[in-house]
């Protein structure tokens, strides 16, 4: 009995529930949505399983044993599909190695169970394993087919390998044991999977506050965000993989003693893409949907059709087809909608930049020694176009260096080689006193470098407390965010908001803040004024005054709008056709004839003060 | 060296078809972002025309009658289900919800087989007599299907290349926004390209229909391997796709009889696997295909 507690698909048990975000305790409300999804799952489990148990009827126990079983790998296919990104039409190729090994080690072989359930979660890892290999290359819909490939090709080899799995005859695997009533009709291969799935559910929850956990959602969305903020995607990939692997694996053993018999039909490609169906039926993303998606998905034909099991593929692909062009949201995801749209009329999120400056400023900290970059003789070219031509910039520590000329002329290539989100054909790069040439992003990322993009790669999936503490958690200073500690008030209704109701403004804000709670050395500001009215460019012009001042950062500025530019840079570089035409202060860039060709207009107001 | 000649001349009229699943699925994929995994089944439901209203005598006439009616059908089911898929996006970016839609499309029509048919194979008499090739008889539909993949080939080459509406197809694969931007009814030319590449599957499940395995089931391997084509090659290229599709064909069709026919699904998967692991834009393919 040792050796089959469910616990293994998580490390963390009892305690995860009460553990909240990051170190700091947080004030009971504010996980109040996930919280409730994640009671609600698990009354609606336990009492699918009590309830038939209690009344004394064998038959809805064992199926909503089956059920329990299945909520398992849709809730672990939920993690790997939305928080990790990755596609898998092959999650019941996973179950059914975990099951067939379970059976072919104790059923055939007759080693004690514990020994059969231990190969079979093994067997499940290692199939975990291939399907992540190719995900380091691929994604998207080149992964949906290796994964749909390899559920179509699963139990092909069941039956070609039938000397080891005695083929189409099937696996007896009789568990007397386990299957004696403890209580009405209830008996411990129920319990066991009512736990499990309990369990899946609260790792689940436990999991998207850890820092770990909102990496993986951070790579799941852009993968060069993430690369920016210090993390691999490969790495986050390979752990999705495996910890769905593991769960799969624990539910795939246990349906093979709840069933008492494997057979190659029982684990068909139909079993996997009923596990992707579920999780988008209940509602992908969603921390309930997929219990939903499973009750939904299972029950109606085996409850409603019960006679016309022939029906039960067309009702799979039915729901599933009207879900996604009616409610693309699943079930769960659109009442959740329908509650938040309710709730919104009450107040609408926001960020009140000044206040947040006034209060971030008031924080003093020990200032840290400002770094700089040097990049020398630079060269970049994109097939035969050039973007980057002998470029040598010099961005002295603690600057606020501009860096302007007319559309493409190399600028966002520029803050791609340095962020290493691009690399160098010739040339070096220096960040601080390191050779950051060869570097990759997220390498560079932890060398001080915090960048914005020109569309903000803001993660509305997430709330934006969690969208500030993703950039905490990439922090390379080590310590606890200065800055998060600053807006500590904002916490409980920060938590509460999802990012899609900012305006754009305010969710350019919050891709800065993300970049300053990193404790970066160096912001890189790829266009950030876009689409900011003239008194949201004022007080971003604050900021970064006040992230060079007040917090010793050196900011690296691309910018259309000379006005800013103007207002806040003490150095300038212009870029024209991937080449240097000047570089220094402002009022020297002013005087320069070759400047004004490439500007035409008058110079800007405010640049006699400059 | 006859078993050798089966292989080869079997493997690539298999392997035609998977040129022709491969074509196709380009079609929509060009168009659209979109890569239909209903297609397989399309190519079934292409094959169950060919069965229901071929006689067991054959009747040459009648088949050429009823290619472009198998075509032309096809070519409607799949504008329809092109309206339904693209019908939720805003861009073809969204993969979410055409992996789903199109995967349930495929499970729907299995469903409907199975309803109608039950589980077993469908068979389907050859129209046309078989005839020896370097000294084996051969069933004229290894090398009819052959025939069609060139043809289609040739087909889709004109169409991209000399005609407007192909033209503008071009244009939307390439630049999307520009592409709407320059005026172009995007969401029709992607509806039409669902049709093209129903025309192609149609005539193809027709055409290869006894050589086939039509079942409720089979939809799915037809997909992935017309998809490992598709790859091999070089997705976007039709060029890949028939060499892809050759390469696929000839390598099942060995493994089939060197090892047995349970292996070749997965003999073709360990294929795709090294192909995405080693060259991951395949034989013609541009090199975008990878991201991060």
């Amino acid at each position: 009995m040792a050796g089959i507690s469910p616990t293994d698909s998580s490390p963390a048990t009892g305690p995860a529930l009460a553990m909240t975000g990051g170190a700091e305790p947080v004030p009971e409300a504010n996980r109040r949505p996930a919280d409730l999804q994640l009671a609600t799952g698990i009354v609606l489990i336990i009492g699918s399983v009590l309830l038939p148990a209690v009344l004394g009827n064998p038959y809805w126990t064992h199926n909503f044993t089956i059920v329990s079983l299945f909520i398992t790998v849709a809730v672990l296919q939920n993690l790997l599909l939305s928080d990790a990104g990755q596609v898998s039409f092959g999650q019941g190729a996973v179950f059914g190695a975990g099951a067939y090994i379970t059976g072919i080690v104790s059923g055939l072989w007759g080693y004690p169970l514990a020994v059969g359930f231990l190969s079979g979660i093994a067997t499940s890892v290692v199939m975990g394993l291939l399907f992540a290999a190719p995900a380091l290359r691929v994604q998207g819909f080149y992964l949906g087919f290796v994964t749909l490939s390899a559920a179509l090709v699963f139990p092909e080899m069941l039956v070609a390998f039938s000397d080891i799995t005695n083929g189409i005859n099937g696996i007896a695997l009789p568990v007397p044991a386990l299957k004696e009533d403890v209580f009405g009709s209830l008996n411990w291969i129920a319990i066991l999977a009512m736990a499990l799935a309990c369990l899946s559910l609260v790792f689940h929850a436990w999991f998207r506050t850890t820092a770990l956990g909102r990496k993986m959602r951070v790579a799941a969305v852009s993968p060069e965000a993430a690369l920016t903020l210090g993390t691999s995607p490969g790495q986050l990939r390979f752990i999705a993989f495996t910890i769905a692997a593991i769960g799969t694996g624990v539910a795939g053993a246990l349906y093979a003693a709840s069933i008492e018999f494997v057979s190659p039909y029982a684990f068909k490609v139909d079993l996997s893409i009923f596990f992707f169906f579920s999780v988008i039926v209940g509602g992908s993303g969603r921390l309930i949907g997929p219990v939903v998606g499973t009750a939904i998905l299972y029950l109606v034909p085996n409850a409603l059709l019960a006679d016309l099991a022939s029906y039960r593929l067309l009702a799979y692909g039915a729901v599933a087809l009207i879900i996604m062009l009616v409610f693309p949201d699943g079930v769960v995801g659109t009442l959740q909608r329908a509650l938040r749209r309710y709730r919104a009329r009450s107040g609408m999120a926001g960020i009140d930049f000044k206040t947040v400056l006034v209060e971030s400023a008031a924080v003093s900290r020990d200032a840290e020694t400002s770094i700089g970059i040097t990049i020398r003789k630079a060269r970049k070219a994109y097939g035969k176009m050039v973007a980057l031509n002998d470029v040598d910039v010099e961005i002295a520590p603690g600057e606020v260096h501009a860096i302007v000329g007319p559309n493409g002329s190399g600028k966002t290539t520029l803050l791609n080689v340095i962020s290493g989100l691009a690399r160098l054909d010739q040339g070096e790069i220096i960040i601080g006193d390191a050779d950051a040439t060869r570097k990759s992003a997220y390498l560079a990322a932890r060398l001080g470098l915090g960048r914005t993009f020109q569309t903000p790669r803001v993660f509305d999936d997430i709330s934006i407390w969690d969208n500030l503490q993703i950039g905490a958690d990439a922090s390379i200073s080590g310590r606890s965010s200065w800055l998060l500690q600053s807006l500590e008030k904002y916490r409980p209704r920060w938590s509460r908001e999802l990012p899609d109701s900012l305006p754009h403004a305010q969710r350019r804000l919050l891709e800065v803040l993300r970049a300053l709670a990193m404790d970066s050395r160096i912001l890189l500001l790829d266009e950030p004024a876009a689409g900011l009215s003239s008194e949201e460019r004022h007080d971003l012009a604050g900021l970064m005054r006040m992230a060079r001042d007040k917090m010793g950062r050196t900011v690296v500025l691309i910018e259309h709008d000379l006005g800013l530019v103007w207002q806040v840079a003490d150095r300038i570089t212009v870029l024209d056709a991937g080449e240097i035409v000047t570089s220094g202060l402002p009022r020297e860039i002013l005087a320069d004839p070759r400047v004004r060709n490439l500007f035409a207009g008058a110079p800007p107001e405010g640049a006699a003060n400059a | 060296m006859e078993e050798l000649t089966i292989i080869a001349v079997r493997g690539l009229g298999l392997g035609a078809v998977f040129s022709l699943v491969a074509m196709s699925l380009n079609a929509v994929h060009r168009a659209s972002g979109i890569f239909n995994f209903a297609q397989g089944s399309m190519l079934v439901l292409g094959g169950i025309i060919a069965a229901l209203y071929m006689p067991n005598v054959p009747d040459p006439y009648r088949w050429a009658l009823f290619l472009p009616v198998a075509a032309i059908a096809l070519a409607l089911v799949m504008t329809v289900q092109g309206y339904i898929t693209l019908l939720p996006l805003r861009s073809s970016v969204e993969q979410h919800s055409w992996l789903v839609s199109t995967l349930a499309v495929s499970v729907l029509i299995s469903a409907v087989i199975l309803l109608l048919r039950g589980n077993s194979q469908i068979l389907t008499t050859s129209q046309f007599p078989s005839f020896p090739v370097f000294g084996t008889r051969t069933p004229a539909p290894y090398i009819m299907v052959i025939v069609l993949a060139f043809i289609w080939y040739a087909a889709l080459r004109w169409f991209h290349s000399r005609t407007l509406t192909g033209l503008s197809i071009s244009a939307v694969a390439q630049d999307l926004d520009a592409a709407r931007a320059a005026g172009l009814r995007v969401r029709k030319l992607q509806m039409l390209a669902f049709g093209i590449s129903g025309l192609i599957i149609g005539s193809a499940g027709f055409t290869a229909a006894p050589i086939l395995a039509i079942a409720n089931d089979s939809g799915l391997a037809y997909v992935t391997n017309g998809f490992v084509a598709a790859v091999v090659g070089g997705i976007g290229s039709d060029t890949g796709a028939l060499i892809g599709g050759a390469l696929v064909g000839v390598l099942s069709m060995y493994t089939a009889f060197a090892y047995g026919g349970e292996f070749q699904n997965a003999v073709t998967l360990g294929l795709l696997v090294l192909v995405l692991m080693i060259k991951p834009e395949g034989l013609f393919g541009t090199p975008a295909a990878r991201k991060v």
